[in-house]
């Protein structure tokens, strides 16, 4: 990841290096005087002594745009620079310590934005004389309040941040805060303020100069040469031409370099992906004609094999996944992280985020009309047409998953209209609030996310997920977010919901095994992408038949023993998967064999599958 | 190691109220997130916080360390008032106290190496550097079970387990001699939850740790922790050894939390579910806090704040109820 993006800076890094040594290296260029001037060929055209042509005075266009280029990057780098220093500082100041000194830094810097840029730099050369220190000097106070918004924005989100905190625990002074620990993980938006401050220098110092208010002639800078080509401009085009040419391009040069240095500077990278009706589009082999003797019941997935692309090829992070779900059934998938189950409920609804990709297997359906279509492969509109109404998901975090800016009635109502209806909308969102247990149901309705508590919102969520009776409810760690007491009651009402909507079958992702013996018939047990045992609840629980359901029940924090069984190791990485069985590294009861062979998942008796070597002994 | 001598951390009454920001034309009443909370904990003591959000728990274990000064009452670390303490001072006092934070995403700066973190304190506190810091890193990276040659990685190349550990390194990395845990299991994996509290339980025995254990899993701290604290509303509930609150939970609100925590055994939630949620923090019912959701609640409850007492029959027990009396064995 990171020899990528040190490549992708080679380019800019080199057009920046070019532009900055050609004007470091004016003086030694074989290039005629930028001043001299010569009357009697003034506007020539261009020549082979002078490559793009002669000014209004008769001098060489070319030498004073690399000598201009001089005077306007210098003036702008050492603006920026000085912005830069001057504006992070306060900013980072203002937002460590607020109070007093927020006032007088980032509140006084503030003052300065107001006042239109032009103008204040006006008012300062008028002051001091035109000059390129001046000019520097001027500019450096028109943008550093820019600097001091960005750093204080920035140091506000990140003093609360738990690594700042920690700093402070060690006992570190203030300074060594502020300049080890804030200002590197504030930089990334600095820096890019830094890019669009030279560019923006560099063009108010043509403006200026143009306005013969920076440089001084007869020095040359872009902005006077602009400002002297306009007078010819009739004449000689091509003169107007070529400073804005160097302006602009050093501009977005100058734009790229430090867009790809901040992508460099983050070491967890950047996030890539297209939107996700793009997504859909990717081929699938089509899928083999399905057995006429096979009933999909619900939902039948069949051998779901996902992949991340990597720099090493595909990895794949779900593998020949497969399970059914029999209308009224609630399936549990139970998982660490990385065992992949939240990417297989995702791949039900299709949302599969933009870097995985499906690669075989199907999803089976059967809808409200009886008609069985295969989710991987349904176009993105009819998709849209059955999420939500016949498939309805709700996730982890309700804080994050309701727009905080509308109304918490508008919001279920929306999954009403989404699908038809259209009247009696706002009795049926009531009705709904009231069935989920809201108290209050019509003031609730009008009230917004932030009004409620985080129990409140999960119901909320729900509401909308239930609003046109779906027929297969996906809930992805439901209540990992909630206190305990109410995790209780969220899923009393999930346990309730099922009764009333007898036909809704129930797909609970959960990582903790004691509220899956609460709320599911049948467990789905997921590691490293695989599924690794399947059967009715209680019998798994009695007798789990994989090492790692065994162990993942053993390490649950309960019972009288002085210590708690771990797992040792951790999940594979899906780029290093084991040869053998995936659990193998781990195992306490892995023999020379499982190291060596892939064990496929077997029946074990009705109803009930493992994926294990030595199943048999495990009883 | 009860009443031996001076506790090593002791809390006294203490409160902390957060300013909340009013409207245009009322100014926003402050909000209590603790409230008169007397805490001790000796030389190589467990103690287990546990309540739900909103409890004040995690403002009780920064008060501790004065990463938050308390608005009112005291901290004593080894019977000098932190308060007290000129700024250089209290400097050389944290290096004797540390933290474990919940997230183990946030609690890493992800722009400098495992190493440079870990090594943090020891140069802070001029404890070591160089070579020796080095060699001090690879043994802390080696004790909390890490490949020392993971030095030299940055923070997102880890998994969350690690991370956590890397966290206990930096904080064992200046030899404190009280550590506050802040929900460290909390973002983990059933199976590396029981690595880390077995870390702890191991680092605990091995120096002679005393520890704030803070958790919203009651089962977890059960493990872990000599004696128990349980919060609600920034007060206490009900304290005392943690085997015997398990055995007995004694105050109606233990008593819920425990049965709503889903078990493997009982499958969760014996019973009705507590109704009602936690109420506001910035409004809290009168009287006794929990009487909102309480089933034993009378309406004597709202008069008065129920003192914490020791609950009368069980030794070591204190309890925060108008009707403890009715509630002993």
């Amino acid at each position: 990841m990171r020899r990528i993006s040190l490549r992708s800076l080679a380019l800019p890094g080199a057009l920046v290096a070019a532009i900055v040594l050609l004007a470091i290296a004016a003086p030694l260029l074989p290039l005629p005087d930028p001043v001299r001037q010569d009357v009697a060929n003034r506007l020539a055209r261009p020549s082979l002594m002078h490559w793009l042509g002669q000014d209004e005075y008769g001098r060489d266009v070319l030498s004073r745009i690399v000598w201009g280029a001089r005077v306007s990057l210098s003036v702008a780098f050492a603006a920026a620079l000085m912005a830069a220093a001057v504006g992070t500082l306060a900013g980072i100041l203002g937002g460590y310590f607020r109070g007093m000194v927020e006032l007088v830094t980032v509140r006084v810097a503030e003052v300065v934005l107001c006042f239109p840029p032009l103008l204040l730099a006006l008012l300062v050369v008028t002051l001091m004389g035109p000059g390129a220190g001046t000019l520097v000097f001027s500019l450096a106070i028109l943008f550093a309040p820019g600097f001091a918004r960005v750093a204080y924005a920035e140091t506000l989100s990140a003093r609360a941040l738990d690594y700042v905190t920690a700093q402070e625990a060690l006992g570190a002074r203030t300074g060594r805060i502020l300049f080890r620990t804030l200002l590197p993980n504030i930089a990334p938006p600095l820096i890019v303020q830094f890019s669009l401050t030279v560019a923006s220098a560099m063009v108010l110092e043509s403006g200026l100069s143009f306005l013969g208010l920076g440089v001084v002639p007869p020095s040359p800078s872009w902005g006077l040469m602009i400002r002297g080509a306009r007078a010819s401009m009739e004449q000689a085009p091509l003169l107007l031409f070529w400073p804005c040419l160097a302006l602009t391009g050093t501009v977005l040069v100058l734009n790229l370099f430090c867009d790809r240095l901040r992508d460099v500077l983050d070491p967890r990278g950047k996030a890539a992906g297209r939107p996700g009706f793009l997504r859909r589009l990717v081929a699938l082999p089509p899928a083999a004609a399905r057995p006429a003797s096979v009933t999909p019941g619900l939902l039948a997935m069949e051998g779901l094999t996902l992949e991340v692309p990597s720099p090493a090829g595909p990895v794949q992070v779900v593998r020949d996944v497969s399970f059914q779900l029999a209308p009224g059934e609630t399936l549990a998938i139970v998982g660490e992280s990385g065992s992949g189950k939240t990417l297989t409920g995702l791949a039900v609804m299709g949302l599969l985020p933009a870097a995985v990709r499906p690669t075989a297997g199907r999803i089976l359906f059967t809808g409200r009309d009886g008609q069985v279509v295969d989710l991987l492969r349904l176009p993105e509109p009819e998709m849209r047409r059955l999420r939500g109404r016949d498939l309805a998901m709700i996730f982890q975090d309700p804080s994050s998953s309701l727009n905080p800016l509308v109304r918490i009635g508008t919001q279920v109502a929306e999954s009403l209209r989404a699908h038809g209806t259209t009247r009696g909308t706002r009795e049926r969102v009531v009705a709904l609030l009231r069935q989920v247990g809201l108290p209050d149901p019509e003031r609730a309705a009008d009230a917004y996310p932030h009004e409620v508590s985080g129990g409140q919102r999960q119901r909320v969520m729900i509401a909308a997920a239930i609003a046109n009776h779906p027929r297969l409810l996906l809930a992805d760690e439901p209540t990992t977010a909630l206190d305990v007491t109410v995790q209780a009651q969220i899923l009393a009402l999930l346990a309730e919901l099922k009764r009333a909507e007898g036909a809704m079958g129930m797909v609970f992702i959960t990582h903790n095994l004691a509220v899956v013996n609460k709320i599911a018939d049948r467990v789905l047990v997921m590691y490293a992408g695989e599924v690794v045992e399947e059967g009715p609840v209680a019998e798994i629980f009695a007798a789990p038949r994989h090492p790692y359901t065994r162990a993942l029940i053993a390490s649950m924090p309960e019972g009288d023993a002085e210590r708690l069984t771990a797992i040792p190791g951790a999940v594979p990485q899906p780029w290093a998967m084991p040869v053998g069985c995936r659990f193998a590294p781990r195992c306490d009861a892995a023999a020379e064999a499982c190291h060596a062979t892939a064990p496929v998942l077997e029946d074990v008796s009705p109803g009930r599958r493992a994926r294990c070597l030595r199943w048999k002994e495990m009883a | 190691m009860n009443g031996a001598g001076e506790p090593l951390v002791r809390g006294e009454g203490l409160t902390r109220a957060f300013k909340r920001r009013g409207s245009l034309f009322r100014r926003g009443a402050p909000v209590m997130a603790l409230r008169g909370v007397d805490i001790t904990v000796h030389r190589g003591e467990a103690v287990g916080v546990v309540g739900e959000s909103g409890c004040g728990k995690s403002t009780l274990g920064r008060v501790l360390l004065r990463l938050m000064p308390p608005t009112d009452g005291r901290v004593l670390f080894e019977g000098q008032d932190l308060a007290q303490q000129p700024a250089a001072r209290l400097r050389m006092l944290r290096r004797r106290m540390q933290m474990v934070f919940q997230d183990p995403y946030g609690s890493l700066d992800p722009r400098r190496t495992v190493g440079a973190q870990i090594a943090d304190g020891m140069e802070i506190h001029g404890l070591a550097e160089g070579h020796t810091a080095r060699d001090r890193v690879a043994a802390l990276l080696r004790q909390v079970g890490l490949d020392p040659d993971h030095a030299r990685r940055l923070p997102h190349e880890f998994s969350g387990g690690q991370r956590q550990r890397i966290a206990v390194a930096r904080a064992l990395a200046t030899e404190p001699d009280f550590i506050v845990a802040d929900e460290p299991v909390s973002a983990l994996d059933v199976s590396i939850q029981a690595q880390v509290v077995n870390l702890l339980a191991d680092l605990r025995a091995e120096l002679g740790l005393a520890l704030l254990f803070i958790s919203h899993d009651l089962h977890v701290v059960r493990h872990l922790c000599d004696r128990l604290v349980v919060m609600y509303l920034g007060r206490v509930m009900e304290e005392g050894p943690a085997r015997d609150i398990f055995l007995a939970p004694a105050h109606p609100y233990t008593r819920a939390l425990l049965a709503a925590t889903p078990s493997l055994s009982h499958g969760g939630g014996q019973g009705a579910p507590l109704a009602g949620e936690v109420p506001s923090i910035a409004n809290p019912p009168s009287g006794c806090v929990f009487r909102t959701r309480c089933p034993m609640a009378q309406p004597e409850c709202g008069a008065e704040v129920p003192p914490l007492r020791p609950m009368p029959g069980m030794s070591g027990r204190q309890i925060a109820c108008r009707r403890a009396e009715e509630l002993a064995p």
